[in-house]
């Protein structure tokens, strides 16, 4: 199902103002009318490098105002940052028994979000949980390495051959270039992740359409279309700028957050 | 569908591609002279460097090091040498048996001094006190991107290379580690920065691509397999330094060679080697480990159970 594109927000450019990116006005989904970007030897668009998003995509996907850290210790340095919101329409389409299950996840942040327990954070939320993330690209294959957990997606960029024989974290992915568009499909997801910490999550049915469109050297403008029958009652769509790090020695380092849980987790069990 | 089922079909499969494109594997002798020989030309990738990508596995049933006169066969501590014969159902897949992985020094046997034995003897013995006593495996943080992640294990030797511009990227199927080599002659980190796997420059010289890690912490072990006998859970020092080397000799070999040095921990520098085979049939998957790690929150609350009964 395709979904009516729209103009972004402006918000999310302004946002990046202030970090000295050199910004255009992003159209939806396409290249600006006579972009042509820097190409790889094989002709096609070179996303190679380290990106991020920046916008509050990861507090809530809907539009919401600030609010104070549900961790008392934290003050204003853990608190919800507001945001306009990345779901065009603005509203996710839940099923009214998924609202519930969704409103009840929100209440119990702080023990049911995987985020808090560093496991792998799934598709897209990868995307947009804060931390750099690096393409990778070669004739045939994208590797995609996040810096949060060291979370990775390896998309062959041929059609799909067979469904995979087990469910995942990260989700079975595959690639395709639709002009200077990578899209890139995912299925085979397991049930266990979420979109974000307000909640909104998603079932095993889950279907992820990226698409990675590059509109500057330094921009891609994202989209993910999400088709989950269980939970939602039509597909619905993200849509955000994704923006290089132009420092000249940007790297992605080591945030593995499974050393930052073992308390959390298992400080009960140890020796005393 | 198990990974153990995933493994079976897949070596099945494996097995007839290695009867058939690989029926003279070449051992890499311990002087390496069949890798620095090879002639062979590589393809080249989009930013002509030679091209080392696809799958590769390492399954071998060599021993990590040189057994000792008394050593029974198998994993684990004692004097097993590795590797573990829990997982038989790889062995279609293996390459010739060598002496040693350990090809210096000449002895095959890691120069390691006492202390750090003792360490990990110690750390063995506290595993259900603190996780901190256990491996980075054991705790789901890291296989170890280098060397140790490299070490082939009972099960799970994968590792998809994807090479792009200025970079050499290794995706390990031990709980899915993402290794970056920057090869754009970049320098390396703040020493401010150290890290589990460390920090990864590599150079082309040749057909060999050579790679210098360095920032590493001082939390992590040499080895956390089972395979690599006693030197899992040896500990490492900050002062860990580590050079790889690559060698492509063939369209289905990949040689790789490790020195390790860490003066506080061994006598001399160590150099492990072996071939790394090209099976683009093999499937890897996702190794959520952390997700599921049972093991250790059974493992500390075993030990807290033991308390309460020696009470």
């Amino acid at each position: 199902m395709r979904i009516p594109k729209q103009l972004v927000g402006a918000g999310c450019a302004l946002a990046a103002v202030g970090l000295g990116i050199v910004l255009v006005q992003p159209t939806a989904g396409q290249a600006p009318a006579g972009y042509k970007g820097p190409r790889l030897a094989n002709g096609k668009p070179d996303l190679n490098g380290v990106w991020q998003t920046i916008n509050a995509a990861n507090w809530d996907l809907e539009p919401h105002p600030g609010a104070p850290s549900p961790v008392l210790a934290f003050g204003a340095a853990g608190a919800v940052q507001p945001g306009l919101g990345v779901v065009v329409g603005n509203e996710i389409p839940y099923l009214p028994a998924a609202r519930a299950k969704k409103e009840e996840n929100a209440r119990n942040w702080l023990t049911a979000d995987p985020e808090v327990k560093c496991y792998l954070p799934g598709v897209p939320r990868a995307t947009y949980i804060g931390h750099p993330f690096q393409i990778l690209q070669s004739n045939d294959f994208v590797l995609i390495g996040y810096q949060y957990a060291s979370a990775s997606r390896s998309i062959p960029l041929r059609p799909r051959t067979e469904e995979a024989p087990v469910n995942t974290w990260m989700g079975d992915s595959v690639g395709r270039w639709d002009g200077d568009t990578l899209v890139v499909d995912s299925e085979s997801f397991n049930d266990e992740t979420w979109f974000d910490r307000a909640g909104n999550y998603h079932s095993d049915a889950l279907r992820v359409t990226e698409r990675y469109t590059p509109v500057d050297s330094n921009i891609i403008q994202y989209e993910a279309t999400i088709e989950d029958p269980k939970v939602f009652s039509r597909p619905w769509m993200i849509r955000m700028p994704i923006y290089r790090r132009v420092e000249p020695n940007i790297q992605l380092l080591e945030f593995k957050c499974v050393e930052y849980v073992e308390e959390l987790m298992y400080g009960h069990l140890k020796k005393r | 569908m198990s990974i153990r089922a995933v493994s079976l079909v897949s070596a099945t499969v494996a097995a007839l591609a290695l009867l058939t494109a690989y029926p003279a594997a070449q051992a890499p002798t311990a002087s390496s002279g069949a890798a620095a020989a090879s002639n062979w030309v590589p393809a080249k990738t989009l930013d002509g460097q030679p091209d080392i990508q696809g799958m590769w596995i390492n399954y071998d049933p060599t021993p990590f090091e040189v057994p000792l006169p008394t050593a029974a066969r198998g994993g684990g501590g004692g004097g097993g040498v590795g590797p573990s014969t829990d997982f038989d159902d790889t062995a279609p897949r293996r390459v010739p048996r060598r002496r040693s992985m350990v090809v210096d020094p000449p002895s095959g046997r890691v120069p390691v001094l006492p202390w750090a034995e003792a360490k990990r003897a110690d750390d063995l013995a506290k595993i259900q006190d603190h996780w901190v006593h256990q491996t980075p495996w054991d705790r789901c943080i890291t296989r170890g991107g280098s060397p140790g992640g490299m070490f082939p294990g009972a099960y799970g030797n994968g590792y998809r290379i994807v090479q792009s511009r200025g970079t050499v990227a290794i995706l390990y199927e031990m709980i899915h580690e993402l290794r970056i080599i920057h090869v754009d002659g970049r320098p390396p980190i703040s020493p401010k920065i150290r890290q589990w796997n460390g920090d990864s420059r590599g150079r082309w010289e040749g057909n060999t691509l050579v790679v210098n890690v360095g920032n590493y912490h001082d939390r992590g072990t040499i080895a956390s397999n089972a395979a690599s006998g006693r030197i899992r859970g040896i500990p490492h020092t900050a002062d860990l330094q580590v050079v790889e080397r690559f060698t492509i000799v063939d369209k289905d070999t990949l040689n790789y060679r490790v020195t390790i040095t860490d003066p506080k921990v061994y006598s001399s520098p160590w150099t492990v080697e072996m071939p790394l085979i090209r099976d683009d049939s093999y499937q890897m998957f996702e190794y959520a480990c952390h997700e599921g790690n049972r093991a250790m929150p059974n493992t500390l609350s075993a030990g807290r159970a033991l308390e309460k009964q020696q009470k």
